[in-house]
């Protein structure tokens, strides 16, 4: 059973580790959302900050296809990098996944999509959050 | 804004340059003290006089490794202070140098930096982050993403972002410091090798080895020390800042593209100068489309434009705003702590016109350099003659 790749960022929804919502905070006294841990408001600094759920789909900022990847990226090469833009404000970085190269352009409506990966024998199986084409248009 | 009080005046007395390069019989401190050797030579100071040295540099060789290096100059008992701040470590640096000597705490302060950068892709998290299977964490891919929306919103052509590699090498060619010291054409940079889409090999810096110095001095205290006056440069602002949040994110390079505005106003208020009295500007172009977003953020260009300006020939040594006048990160390299550092050296280089017949710009009188980091820092200095 696959692991979330990070506990601050990634719920998982279902037993086998394939549903999942990305977690956040929306700030109480400016509105402002952010991605992953926060202990105050990175916009305001106020403490009033509560846990929310963000958005499954969002908007292509931009993207890039990484043909040399860091060390230690355990999985293909070239991948599809996006910079996906939630209606909430915060960007998410992760691999775009099931969209041929000629077919990426900035602004086209994008899903999370959960993928188990292993770093090698021996590596828990983590559930990875990426984005992929979105199946259903908003 | 910070309120700036008066402090004291602020010189570079000398600078000191390792070559940039690859060098695997020395090891980090002997590149570090040559550079801290010429620019105490290069300042006329002697090295018991120095009060305090900061030592920026990135990746582990060790502990206290200037404690370490400058040890080989005699032990003085003086506060030595390693700085980490990712690419910014060097100006971090000279900063923090610039206000112990402007706070009236120290007389004469030494910034340094020097680095071994491993090769290959350069990473912001430790090895055992999420980021890992994520793929993220990639410095050049980040660049990319910038350059990809840039090129969408300003309709630069990708000839207009390889032409600022192919300036940088013609810079670098004229400068023995450089670690690439041949130049290319436009088909060349353009033809290398994809590292990630739309950046080629010959737009991403290349990563090195090397070392840099600065020996800053009260403007009250020349005398005293006996630094060379004539040859010595002011420091008109002395500008660090990190991240903001804009809604979108800080912690990633390219949710920030423009993060070097703030602390560009600061320094234009700090030293009562503009934009437009700036005579050369070293920015960080770890990456072509970093030179571009860079100039836009200090105002020397409107938003959108330094492509333009670029393939105008603007930013060349014979343009109105000669960017990255020793080749850059592009041409010279990028070894992390000396980075910041090396662009002090080439500003106070060209404000003292000691720059060789072909890579002097004129008779400048106000140079400003910026230097960025990961995690969301920048720097930015303005030295006048």
């Amino acid at each position: 059973m696959p692991v979330s790749v990070d506990i601050n960022r990634l719920k998982l929804t279902n037993e086998e580790g394939t549903q999942g919502v990305l977690l956040g905070f929306r700030c109480r006294d400016c509105g402002g959302h952010v991605f992953g841990p926060a202990t105050y408001c990175q916009g305001c600094t106020s403490v009033e900050l509560e846990p929310v759920e963000l958005s499954k789909q969002g908007t292509l900022y931009s993207y890039t296809v990484v043909r040399v990847p860091s060390p230690g990226w355990p999985g293909p090469v070239p991948y599809v990098l996006g910079q996906v833009e939630l209606p909430e404000g915060p960007q998410v970085l992760a691999e775009l996944i099931d969209c041929p190269e000629t077919a990426l352009r900035i602004g086209m409506a994008v899903e999370l999509a959960l993928q188990p990966v292993k770093a090698g024998e021996g590596d828990t199986e983590r559930a990875v959050y990426k984005w992929r084409p979105a199946q259903d248009s908003p | 804004m910070t309120q700036f009080r008066p402090g004291r005046e602020v010189m570079v007395a000398g600078v000191g340059l390792h070559p940039f390069g690859r060098f695997p019989s020395k090891d980090l401190a002997a590149l570090a003290l040559e550079a801290v050797v010429a620019a105490l030579k290069d300042a006329e100071v002697r090295w018991k006089d120095i009060p305090v040295a900061y030592f920026g540099h990135v990746y582990y060789h060790g502990m206290s490794v200037g404690e370490t290096a400058l040890g080989k100059l005699g032990l003085t008992g003086i506060p030595i202070i390693n700085v980490e701040n990712a690419c910014s470590s060097g100006s971090t640096a000279f900063w923090q140098a610039y206000w112990g000597v402007a706070s009236g705490v120290f007389d004469l302060a030494l910034a340094f930096g020097a680095e071994k950068v491993p090769r290959g892709p350069v990473t912001v998290t430790a090895e055992d982050s999420p980021e890992r299977y994520i793929g993220g964490d990639h410095m050049m891919a980040g660049y990319a993403l910038r350059m990809r929306r840039y090129m969408e919103d300003t309709g630069a052509p990708a000839s207009a972002l390889a032409q600022v590699s192919v300036k940088a090498r013609q810079n670098g060619a004229l400068n023995p410091y450089a670690h690439r010291k041949e130049t290319h054409t436009l088909e060349q940079v353009l033809g290398s090798r994809l590292i990630s889409d739309p950046l080629t090999l010959f737009q991403c810096c290349p990563t090195s080895e090397g070392a840099a110095a600065a020996v800053l001095c009260a403007a009250d205290s020349m005398d005293r020390y006996g630094v060379a006056k004539e040859r010595a440069v002011r420091v008109t602002a002395a500008v660090l800042r990190s991240g903001s949040y804009n809604g979108r994110g800080s912690d990633h390079s390219a949710f920030s593209p423009y993060r070097t505005e703030p602390a560009a106003l600061e320094a234009y208020e700090m030293s009562g100068l503009g934009p437009e009295d700036v005579d050369l500007v070293q920015v960080h172009d770890a990456a072509t489309i970093g030179e571009l977003q860079q100039l836009e953020s200090l105002h020397l260009v409107p938003f959108g434009q330094a492509w333009q300006a670029t393939v105008e020939g603007r930013t060349a040594l014979s343009g109105d705003i000669p960017t990255n006048t020793d080749g850059g990160l592009l041409a010279m390299g990028h070894p992390f702590g000396a980075t910041g550092i090396r662009m002090i050296h080439e500003t106070v280089t060209q404000l003292r016109q000691e720059a060789g017949p072909r890579r002097q710009v004129g008779n400048p009188k106000v140079g400003l350099a910026q230097c960025s980091g990961a995690g969301d820092v920048t720097t930015v200095h303005i030295l006048t003659k």
